[in-house]
């Protein structure tokens, strides 16, 4: 028991008159990142060290190391999200400038592995822990810089996401209404911010296109001519809406050929012969100079 | 980071396409053709055996009616798509369809029916004034049709008033 007690004195002694950042720090310097996060922890429940920034800092420092080390394949790691949050009260708190130019820097590179897990994810089965991460790198890019433009990234993002989402698992199988309904808000979203985005209005224009020719492709021959006359209602409503899509896509000379292809199938199914048979003849005309 | 790039790119370089095959005309054309079997009827001896639809001239329906003969029936006679290459090749049949491409033999057409009960579908304007039954129109965007109650009855065929309810114009 003595020598207990004179080895945990030892240990211990010199933390006397210390608060937990300072020891956190010294585990911190002496790469103990577990004792480090132990008393920075501690130190962030303390009432006078929770209330200054320099704290914070620390928290998202010895956090973002822990992630850095022990995590990095976790890409939905609570090390990075605790960082995170950590610089984001640093920031609120805002009494001294002294760390936002470094929190800026390890926020910077955070939203980095953020963005990157967040592309690696963009698969049928993970696209949920996509979504968050992107919005997370978001959240995490304009606290490291306010002003940063996310428009071309969106942008990107939005049509990557739109354009997964929008592939069928198989050949044969059939991307359902809840899918479709959430490529059609993407591209939606995307023409918000960019409204000559090409592939926004060449997309959207065939999903509006295709969810009429689906409905009218398993028609059942024995449908009677007054639910004909409704379900055709409702096509036309689809041929019409994706009309101006494409057309944007046309006079953006997007995919000139798939384009013209759409331009004709819209009227086709509009009923508009004279403007489908004008379309295919440009298509024609341009696949002969090919 | 040149690896995301390369997934960022490949998914935006794919791109929706569009139905293949899905010929909306067509489709619509051939479910007013099963509801005119239902709304006409035709005299006793053309109830026993095939329904047949004959086709003259071109046109991707005869492909959607042929598809559909493989499923359905009219009653309980089976449904039989019969292409006839010209007009003197024309016989027994329960509807011809004359396509738009044939619409100046209608004379002939109707010449040639005289002795059967057969209703004459046509797709160009003023036909139903020069012996069609029924011709298919285009209104707002819609597939609509006319319908021609002499050019039907003269044949002993029986209209439903259904069918003359939903047509859009009816002489």
């Amino acid at each position: 028991m003595f020598i207990v007690s004179i080895l945990t004195g030892s240990v211990f002694g010199q933390f006397v008159g210390r608060d937990d950042l300072s020891v956190a720090l010294f585990y911190f310097k002496k790469n103990e990142l577990d004792s480090a996060k132990k008393y920075v922890d501690l130190a962030s429940t303390n009432d006078a060290l929770k209330a200054t920034a320099k704290t914070w800092y620390y928290r998202g420092f010895v956090y973002k190391e822990l992630y850095k080390k022990k995590d990095k394949e976790n890409k939905t790691s609570a090390f990075r999200i605790a960082s995170i949050d950590a610089f984001e009260k640093m920031l609120i708190l805002n009494d001294t400038s002294e760390f936002t130019q470094s929190a800026a820097k390890i926020l910077k590179y955070e939203a980095a592995t953020l963005y990157n897990d967040a592309v690696r994810m963009l698969d049928l089965e993970n696209y949920k822990t996509a979504l968050s991460n992107y919005a997370l790198f978001r959240k995490t890019m304009l606290l490291a810089d306010a002003k940063t433009n996310m428009v071309v990234r969106d942008v990107k993002f939005k049509l990557a996401l739109a354009s997964m989402l929008s592939q069928p698992l198989d050949s044969v199988s059939r991307v359902d209404s809840i899918k479709t309904y959430q490529v059609k808000k993407l591209y939606s979203e995307v023409l918000a911010m960019d409204v000559n985005n090409p592939g926004a209005n060449y997309n959207l224009g065939i999903l509006y296109y295709n969810e009429a020719a689906e409905i009218i492709n398993n028609m059942d021959y024995d449908m009677d001519i007054m639910s004909l006359g409704a379900v055709e209602d409702y096509c036309i409503e689809m041929f019409l809406k994706s009309l101006p899509f494409m057309k944007k896509s046309y006079e953006l000379e997007y995919k000139r050929r798939e384009t013209l292809i759409g331009m004709s199938n819209i009227y086709y199914g509009l009923n508009d012969l004279e403007k489908y048979e004008a379309y295919k003849k440009e298509l024609q005309d341009l696949e002969k100079e090919e | 980071m040149k690896k995301i790039a390369i997934i960022l790119v490949s998914l935006l370089i794919l791109n929706s396409g569009f139905k293949i095959g899905v010929d909306t005309n067509s489709k619509m054309k051939a479910i007013f053709i099963m509801n005119f079997t239902k709304l006409i009827e035709w005299p006793q001896p053309y109830r026993e055996g095939n329904f047949i639809v004959g086709f003259v001239g071109d046109s991707p329906l005869y492909s959607e009616l042929t598809r559909m003969s493989k499923t359905k029936k009219v009653a309980n006679q089976s449904l039989q798509i019969k292409k006839f290459n010209s007009v003197k090749d024309i016989n027994k049949c329960h509807i011809l369809y004359v396509s738009q491409n044939k619409s100046e033999d209608i004379n002939s057409v109707v010449k040639r029916l005289k002795p059967h009960s057969t209703l004459i579908i046509t797709e160009k304007i003023g036909l139903v004034d020069k012996g069609a039954g029924i011709n298919f129109i285009i209104k707002n965007n819609r597939q609509k049709f006319e319908l021609n109650k002499k050019n039907v009855e003269k044949y002993k065929l029986k209209i439903s008033s259904n069918l003359e309810a939903l047509a859009f114009t009816v002489k």
